[in-house]
């Protein structure tokens, strides 16, 4: 084994509590495993504590109202009871973890004040979410574009999420993060958003318009790009528009299969 | 030349340092925010240092990950651009620490790091300058002590160090070694830029790591102690930037740093 191969094994100690647990870690004997662990519960709660930051922003501007502050979860005993099983950056712990926040949250409700608070946190919770998996870290090989949709079939990306929504938060969001003295109101209206990640990590979220959200459903790898304009009803101008923004956006992919 | 004394540019924190006064220079570890309504007098005000997360030097720096460096050199206008001894995120990227890490201390990385930091330095218009990182457990696949291995990168490269104190002083706490004598066995005369900050309990790790705090009487003797060896050194920075940061904290750190020197 090289080293950067031995690296990756402690680093993938560090963050998979279930390999840490396993005769294949351990038998290495490589960390004195009291240390690893502490080390391990600490790059955890600043993993988490990080991003709760990050992605509940809204909801901490919200605390002086609600009492909740996310950021808080990573102290919380609950937390400190999902360790064993936490995978960091998984989509399976991010979901976990969001879920700890938005309970958290809720729990010290009902907020009258805050109409629109369930959606604000299945928003929140959708971004924590979306931004978790593998990413790509160096630029090696071009993801091929969506002009590469002759060749290869365009395919939803694991992880894309659509949200819909009785309150238009797009509209309230940035209010929530300058000063107010009465809490800003959400328009009460259905609002759908698409959530997505592109390959280096950076969260977006749009409003698709009716053919990118169709698109998006009907893509799963196994139509090309003819047989997707014609089963949602689109000419190729308008399917290569709605494709490319949904590549640039990273919610798909062109898949070569395999 | 005088020794600039300064600290990290904290932009929650941009209105008291566009007024302030005894500060040298700011390091900058993210871009400014478009919406950063400071950042304008701050960049003509202050010299900048570049201290951002470039990417792992155990691979080589993709064109995108260069370009940006040089772009943010520029922007900067800095006199030196700062990376890390790190190794964070596996090969493949499907772990990822989101934290500070140190390689391996052997052969194979010591090749990878001197050959992807001389490809680095090789398209910078600044000198490169690299900073240690903490260990809190040793690995038995390294090969060498952690100072033997800097050591030889910074012959083979010709890069500065920038010498990270309070990661030195954590590091002989936990190996029960007296910090002076661990410093000691560091390549000093490579020194370019010292931080230096406090340290705090963690509770997880039960005993003290790097926290945005004050450093204390002992850390600021350790700061001045290290300075009478690095005959090089050119700047000290006071290694602390979090929103949880006070203004109050980090001017009288400055002050410190600068009246224990």
């Amino acid at each position: 084994m090289s080293d950067r191969a031995l690296q990756d094994a402690v680093i993938r100690a560090i963050v998979d509590a279930p390999f840490r647990a396993s005769p294949e870690w351990r038998d290495r004997k490589l960390v004195d495993p009291d240390r690893l662990e502490r080390y391990a519960r600490f790059v955890a709660r600043h993993f988490y504590h990080e991003r709760i930051v990050h992605f509940f922003k809204y909801s901490r501007a919200l605390a002086r109202v609600t009492g909740r502050r996310p950021e808080a979860v990573p102290r919380d005993p609950a937390f400190d009871a999902f360790l064993p099983g936490a995978v960091l950056g998984s989509r399976a712990t991010a979901r976990l973890v969001a879920g700890l926040v938005t309970a958290y949250v809720r729990d010290g409700g009902p907020y009258p004040a805050i109409p629109y608070l369930d959606d604000l946190l299945a928003y929140e919770e959708a971004m924590m979410v979306v931004e978790a998996g593998p990413r790509v870290w160096r630029d090696g090989t071009e993801p091929k574009g969506a002009g590469s949709g002759e060749q290869y079939p365009p395919a939803r990306v694991e992880g894309t999420a659509f949200l819909e929504l009785g309150h238009d938060l797009p509209a309230v969001l940035p209010q929530l993060l300058q000063p107010w003295t009465e809490v800003p109101r959400a328009p009460v209206r259905a609002t759908r958003l698409l959530v997505a990640r592109s390959r280096h990590g950076r969260v977006a979220v749009v409003r698709p318009d009716e053919s990118t959200a169709r698109v998006l459903q009907l893509a799963d790898g196994t139509r090309t790009a003819d047989e997707l304009a014609r089963v949602a009803g689109l000419g190729p101008g308008d399917l290569d528009a709605a494709l490319q923004g949904l590549f640039e956006l990273g919610a798909v992919r062109f898949s070569a299969g395999s | 030349m005088a020794l600039s004394i300064g600290a990290f540019y904290n932009p929650h924190l941009g209105a008291e340092l566009v007024q302030a006064a005894g500060i040298d220079h700011l390091a900058m570890a993210d871009p400014p925010r478009a919406d950063d309504r400071h950042w304008p007098a701050i960049r003509e005000r202050y010299t900048l240092l570049l201290h951002d997360y470039l990417g792992q030097l155990s691979e080589p720096l993709d064109e995108r990950s260069i370009q940006r460096a040089r772009d943010l050199a520029t922007l900067y206008r800095t006199p030196w651009v700062a990376e890390h001894f790190q190794c964070l995120h596996t090969e493949d990227g499907t772990y990822n620490l989101n934290y500070v890490f140190p390689p391996l201390y052997t052969d194979e990385f010591l090749e990878r790091f001197v050959a992807n930091a001389g490809v680095l330095k090789a398209r910078l218009d600044q000198p490169l300058v690299m900073e240690n990182i903490p260990g809190f457990f040793d690995v038995r696949a390294s090969q060498m002590p952690e100072p033997v291995w800097l050591r030889r990168f910074f012959e083979r490269t010709g890069t500065g160090f920038l010498l990270d104190l309070p990661h030195v002083w954590l590091e002989a706490h936990y190996q029960g070694r007296r910090p002076d004598a661990w410093l000691a066995e560091f390549p000093l005369e490579h020194v370019v830029e010292l931080h230096v900050a406090g340290v705090e309990t963690d509770d997880d790790l039960r005993g003290p790591w790097i926290a945005p705090a004050e450093p204390d009487d002992r850390m600021l003797e350790f700061l001045a102690l290290a300075l009478q060896r690095c005959p090089q050194a050119k700047a000290v920075t006071f290694d602390a930037f979090s929103p949880s940061l006070t203004a109050d904290v980090l001017f009288r750190s400055v002050e410190r740093i600068r009246a224990a020197l």
